[in-house]
Order: structure tokens, then sequence, then C-alpha cells
């Protein structure tokens, strides 16, 4: 009797196991070169779950399955202003087509341009296309006794440094957007990184930090509920959804910043599944429903492809390096 | 109250019932295998979700949750090769139960903790979720960084036998924790140049090389089937008298669950170490703690199951996810079109009271389920041990490539097994090193914001009340493990 149940017992565990393996093994057995896809991807994501890098991928690539007929697969690998996760891409990725990234501008490059112990470059990577830009926006808790910018400004003004705010980590577009800030206006504030843009604004919303630079469409959901107080939005113009908002431009500050995020491919993938990939992103520009998700979110929609995407990188690469060198001294680790 | 009432009809239905059962089935079975967790689970599922009713699907996924926090602790009693994180202080005394041949009546009182956790957080869940949630946006850095000081602490509690070797391992694990790109400047520490480490060590991979590894050498070098746990003929239920008498310390550790979920970052493997030392704290026979008693094994099962509801709150309310698990299940609610945030209890209520009911009614299903999947599973106690032991190693490769992909990954956790093996054989206390790895990153991290915040004055954890009161509790459990504190008390005796 007993040895029966053993055996049995034992067959089990042993088919359960074998399974597991060939399961496993399934993933290694995709052929990049030939009618690509046939495998789900893996889209590798810098940040936490729940920030704006998530909810691009929450609201693209169900289109996107759609088109190509395979799933995609999130992995998050947050930390370090989204240098970890690219990392990955560049230095640790088949460059197969199967597993891309969430690349957020100025992000990736202000990365290694700050940090020489970050070792990718753009150089590294395949833009397949942006998606969209959100623009940078300042936010106060909703008991805070600013009510407008130009409070908010004139009480830097006469308590330089007064102040902090919470950005999305040393190196992330709203780092750079209080630097570029803190530049064009000469006012002064204290910089408290956290890690992605959903902790930097519950810090604000907490009352942490007296305020949060953050990205419009990360924190929409909570401006319309009233959690957070928007004071100046950078954006070209005023945005739709919150109309009674200030562009930092009608307050006279030459000041457009945000953060775009579209996909990439580590460098050197096979031509066909580079061009499948842009295709799919192309007919976005015409899907209603993908529109209309992206206005609910009050993220607006910025779709450059292949090479397009590419020089906008190059060009935001060269302003970030330019920025940065004259800070540099400041911030130096 | 409308909206609660549609909620409970929803998940009274045939087909809602139905998937609550699957989901939890799932939960208890991946929960229990090393390395697959379900947070995996629930990603791999999410795609299967699409064509479903999202109040179906999103409640399926939910009752999985419960089920893989349940489900970590059976090989973890059984075997000493925790399923989950959430799990690994559950071997202390489970496992010690099952070598003392109460193996029945150890998953036994695993199971009924588990559902009255479950059943505690969903109940808070469902009634003043909302208010919580806005609590749950007042822990900032600085609270962080106390429950986190606070949490080091219960590493002098685990190491009983000897302090110093205690302290070892605890300093041992914190190091760990720090490996990798640093979260705020990301500079690369102790990664010796290699990229493979600049995502630091995953504390999953670690654990199964921890406990697992160890375990299996241990079968081989005894070679003895675990005789005594197949002999048992004890009944899995527990006796009524016993869980009436263990209701404080259920209500307790049930409470310290919903906490540590409720906080963004925290979840079910800090819950069981923070209630398994309040436990001790509380009880009169802290002596019999790590020797198959009850109280510890009540204390981190029942705490793990309360997680869940506590960790659904600010996903929920805010939009914010509670834990790792609660983030995949943010990211099902998004693809169904229904944004998590302050609007999803207002504008997608049926939804959101669907979720909340099914969360309370999978904790029947975990019973019945649950006691189901350990009669079977009791089963492995007859296995030899030259046997069990391959499949063990089997088991953890398997589990620990499947969390990354990683042969590094894999490699790691070997490494580990052998630290793990001869701290055994140098009894010095694992417990520990996990605990430090556990709460090493979120300590780094919240000081360093603390220090942002409060201009690098150390006085600024002084302006919050709740940070000033987890740190003197600290301190407090500092001194109660210094031979002064026994001096003082005495004095104060007299």
């Amino acid at each position: 009797m007993k040895t029966v149940n053993f055996k049995k017992m034992f067959l089990t565990m042993f088919m359960f196991t074998l399974i597991l393996v060939l399961a496993a093994c399934g993933s290694e057995g995709a052929d990049g070169a030939s009618n690509f896809p046939n495998n789900s991807i893996t889209v590798i994501q810098g940040f936490d779950p729940g920030g704006g890098s998530d909810q691009l991928a929450q609201v693209t690539q169900p289109h996107l399955q759609e088109s190509l007929g395979v799933s995609f697969t999130n992995e998050y690998v947050p930390g370090a202003a989204g240098a970890v996760g690219w990392t990955r891409l560049a230095q640790q990725s088949e460059n197969d087509g199967y597993t891309i990234s969430i690349t957020n501008s100025p992000m990736l490059m202000t990365n290694y341009i700050m940090n020489s112990e970050i070792t990718y470059s753009l150089e590294d990577f395949e833009p397949i296309a942006n998606v969209v830009t959100d623009p940078g926006i300042i936010v106060v808790p909703e008991d805070s006794e600013f009510d407008t910018y130009e409070e908010f400004a004139t009480y830097l003004e006469e308590n330089p440094g007064e102040l902090n705010a919470s950005n999305s980590g040393v190196g992330g577009d709203d780092f750079f957007t209080q630097l570029k800030w803190m530049e064009e206006t000469g006012l002064e504030m204290e910089l408290i990184p956290y890690e992605g843009d959903g902790p930097s604004w519950q810090a604000a919303a907490g009352g942490d930090v007296d305020a949060s630079f953050n990205n419009l469409g990360v924190v929409y959901p909570q401006v319309s509920e009233g959690n957070l107080k928007p004071l100046v939005v950078f954006s070209e113009e005023r945005i739709e959804s919150i109309p009674d908002v200030p562009t930092a431009k009608e307050l006279g500050l030459d000041l457009v910043s945000g953060s775009s995020r579209g996909y990439s491919a580590p460098a050197g993938i096979p031509e066909e599944a580079k061009q499948t990939l842009i295709d799919a992103f192309a007919q976005l520009e015409d899907n209603a429903e993908f529109k209309e998700s992206l206005e609910n979110l009050a993220l607006p929609m910025d779709l450059k492809l292949g090479e397009d995407y590419a020089s906008y990188l190059q060009a935001e690469e060269e302003a970030a390096a330019e920025l940065w060198e004259n800070v540099k001294d400041q911030y130096e680790q | 109250m409308n909206d609660i009432m549609t909620g409970l009809i929803n998940v009274l239905s045939i087909d809602s019932l139905f998937f609550i059962a699957l989901g939890m089935a799932l939960g208890i079975f991946v929960g229990s295998m090393p390395g697959l967790s379900a947070t995996m689970a629930i990603a791999i599922l999410l795609p299967l979700t699409y064509s479903m009713d999202p109040a179906n699907g999103i409640s399926m996924l939910a009752s999985l949750y419960m089920g893989g926090m349940y489900g970590g602790s059976i090989l973890a009693i059984l075997l000493r090769t925790p399923g989950t994180p959430a799990a690994a202080a559950t071997v202390l005394d489970g496992y010690i139960m099952t070598e003392n041949g109460q193996a029945g009546r150890a998953l036994g009182i695993s199971l009924i903790s588990g559902l009255v956790g479950g059943v505690i957080g969903s109940i808070v869940l469902l009634s003043i979720a909302p208010f919580l949630g806005r609590v749950a946006l007042n822990i900032g850095a600085l609270e962080m960084f106390a429950v986190a000081v606070l949490g080091i602490t219960i590493i002098s509690s685990l190491s009983a036998g000897s302090v110093i070797k205690g302290l070892m391992s605890g300093s041992l694990g914190l190091l760990i924790s720090l490996m990798g790109m640093h979260a705020i400047t990301g500079i690369p520490r102790f990664t010796f140049g290699s990229i493979y480490l600049f995502d630091g060590i995953s504390f999953v991979v670690a654990l199964i090389g921890l406990f697992s590894i160890p375990q299996a050498l241990k079968l081989i070098e005894k070679d003895q089937e675990l005789v005594k746990a197949s002999k048992i003929k004890d009944k899995i239920l527990p006796p009524w008298r016993l869980i009436i008498g263990q209701r404080l310390n259920l209500l307790r550790s049930s409470l310290i669950g919903v906490i540590t979920g409720l906080i963004p970052g925290t979840g079910g493997d800090t819950a069981s170490w923070f209630s398994y030392n309040e436990a001790k704290r509380f009880s009169r026979e802290k002596e019999k703690f790590g020797t198959g008693h009850v109280e510890g094994l009540v204390a981190p099962e029942s705490a793990n199951n309360a997680v869940v509801g506590g960790a659904l709150v600010p996903t929920i309310t805010l939009g914010v996810p509670g834990s790792s698990t609660t983030a995949v299940l943010l990211g099902g609610l998004m693809i169904h079109g229904i944004m998590p945030g302050p609007t999803l209890m207002t504008e997608h209520a049926d939804v959101a009271y669907t979720l909340l009911w099914a969360v309370l009614i999978s904790c029947i299903f975990l019973f019945f389920i649950g006691l189901l999947y350990t009669k079977v599973a009791v089963g492995i106690t007859r296995i030899p041990g030259r046997v069990l032991a391959p499949i063990i190693v089997l088991l953890c490769v398997v589990g620990t490539f499947a969390v990354q992909n990683s042969m590094v990954d894999v490699m790691i956790m070997f490494g580990f097994g052998i630290l793990g093996y001869f701290m055994d054989k140098l009894s010095i206390p694992v417990a520990p090193l996990v605990v430090g790895m556990i709460l090493g990153g979120m300590l780094d991290t919240s000081l360093h914001q603390s220090l942002l915040i409060g201009d690098g004055s150390w006085g600024v954890f002084l302006t919050s009340p709740v940070a000033v009161i987890l740190l003197v509790i600290a301190l407090i459990s500092v001194l109660q493990s210094t031979p002064l504190f026994g001096k003082v008390a005495a004095l104060f005796k007299k």
C-alpha cells in the first residue's frame, strides 16, 4: 500500500516538474527572423507599477496586441530613474525584437550624461516610436497655502530655499524640469528624489513635501478629485482637461518641459522585426478608441515613428547635456 | 449602500462563484510551489480575463492572491521550503511541529489562522477602505523609516540562542539588501562591476536558497523518512477551544497584517515577521517560541492573509498598489477600462464592491479547498528523504529560473543554499538574515529621503508623531534584550 502511494506521488511530482521545465524552455525556441512576431513580447518598464510608464503600457499594448496577434508581458524593473531597466535592455536582453522597453525622454539620456557608472548610451537602442508627451506640472497638497503660481513664486522670492519639492528621481524628467525652472526663474528650492512618479505625488499629497514636480497624466486623477492642486503646467498651450491652469509660457517663462514616452528595442534587431513594430505603432494614429483612452488619461498623443523618434532623442540628448554642464558642480555626487 | 448590495448579488452568481473557486485553487497551488508566486500567476492569467466580465475576472485574480498567501505555508510547514516570502516566518514553529509529529495539526492551525486573517482583512476592506486610504497616503518617508527601524529590532528577538550570532546574521542581511543600484542616486553598490548584480539580489531567489537547499541536504544526510509525520493520525482541524484561546493573538496579528498591507511597499513578507515578534512580546511562554509553539504559527499565518485586505485598500481607493501583487491587479483593472484611483469607488462602484465582496467570499473557498489540498499534501511526508531531496532541488531550480528567466539567479540561489547550509551547521540563525534583507532597502531609501526633507537634520523624525511612537517602541525593544532592562524592571518591582 505504502509503495503504491509513493510511486504515484513521485510520478505526479516528476510529471509536474517536467511540464514546468518544458514551459520554461518555450520562450527559448523563438526564431526572430521569420514571421515575426510568433511569441509574446516582453516590455521592460524602468518604473514602479502605477506610474506614467505603466499607464501608457496599459492603454497602448492592448491595441498592439490586436494588430500583432501576440500578447505583451510587462516586467517592472524600477530604480535609478529607469536606468536599471534600460541597462538591462541595452546590455542583457536579446536583440531579437521580443524584448522592448518603454523609453522615456529625457531620462533615457540624462541618466548616462549625469552618471558615468551607467554604461549604456543612445547607440545601444533602436528607437521604435514615441507615443505621448506628458507635460510637466507643479502640484501642491490640497491644504497648501498656495493657490496660484504667483503666490508660490512670491513666497520663494522672499524665502529662497525654504520650500522643498519631490521629483521622480535624480536624472528624471521632473528633476530636470525643476533644474530648468530654477535656472529660468532664479528661484531656489530643495530637490527630494523619490522612486518614480507615484511615490513622488504621494509625498506631496501626504504633506511630506511642499510641492511635487510631476507629470499631468500621472496626477490628473488626484487633481480632478481634489487631492492635489495644480499651479502651472509646462506645455506649449493650455490643456483642455485643466483649462484654469496657466502654462509657464503665459507667465513669461521660456520653459516647455515634460516626459515623452515611447518604445525602443535594443540596437541591432532584425530589420523585419523593426518594421513590423513600427507599422503596428503607425496604426495607432487613426485608432479612435486609443485616442479616446489617451484623452481620458489627459495624455497628449505625440506619435513619432522610427527615424523621427531617433532624431528627436538625439536633440533632447544635446539639450540635456548642455543644461547639466551648467549646473553640474552644484549637484555632482 | 445600494452599490454594496449590487456587489454582493454580483458575487453570489454561479459564474462568479465558479471563478472565485478557480482562482483560489490556482492560488493555493502556485503559492505552495517555491518560486511560483501569486504575482506571477496573476500576470499570466491577466490576458485571459480580457474577454471575461471585468467583475468576474478581477474577482478571480483577487481570490488567487488570497490563495497564494495561504498556499505558501503548506510546504513551509511540511518540508521547511516556504512557497512564498510571506511564509518564511511560518517555518520557525510550523516546521518544528512537523518534526514533532504534529504536521496535521500545524496545517490545520495554519488554515484556520489564514481564514481568520483573511476574513478580518476583508471586513476592514469592505467597511472602512476610503478612510484607511487617506491614512495610507499620510505614511511618508519618516514613518517608513520608523517602521523599518522597528522591524530591525525583531532581529534581537529572533536571535535567542546567541545575540552575537543573530546580529552577525542580521547585519549580513542588511548588507546584502544594499547591493545593486541605489534607488535615489543611481550609484551602483557592491556590484563588483557585474551587470548581473545591478538589480541587487532578488529576495525570493535568496529565500529559496536559504531554506530549501539546506533542507534537501539535510534530508540526504539523514536519509530518513519523516516517520513521525506520516504516522500522524491527528485531526487536521484544531479543536474549537484552541482557536478561542488564540483569539487575542489572531486579532492582533490580523490587524498587524492589515496595517502592513496598507503601507505601500510592504506586504506579507514584512507582516509575518512583525506579527511573530509581537506575538512573542505579548506571550507568557516566550521561551517556547521556535520549538513548535502554536502561537508562533498562528501569528504569521493570520497576518499574511490579512495583508490581502490591507493591500487592496490603497489600490482601490487611491490607485496606489499596496504590494507587488496588487500592482499587477491594478494593471488588470486598467485593461478593463477601469481607472483605479479616487474615482473608482464612485464611477465604477459596481466593480469595486464586487471585488470587495469577492475577497470576503474567497475566504470561504480558502477553507474548503485549503482543507482538501492539505489532506493531499500531507502525503509528501511519506516520501523517503533520498527521493524527496532531489525533487526539492529540482523545484528550487525551476522556481528560481521562473522568477526572472535568469540562470545567474539560479547560481545565486545555490550560493545562498550553501550559505544557509553552513549557517545551520554553525547554528547561526537564518531568520535575522531574512529580516535584514526584507527591511534593508526600505531603511536605506527612507532614511535618505527623510534627511533630505529635514535638510540633513536628524530632528526631522520628531516632527512625525507616528514615527516618534514607533521609534520609542523600537528603543524599548532593544532595551528589553539587554541585561540593563532586567535591572531597571527589578528596581521598579521593589
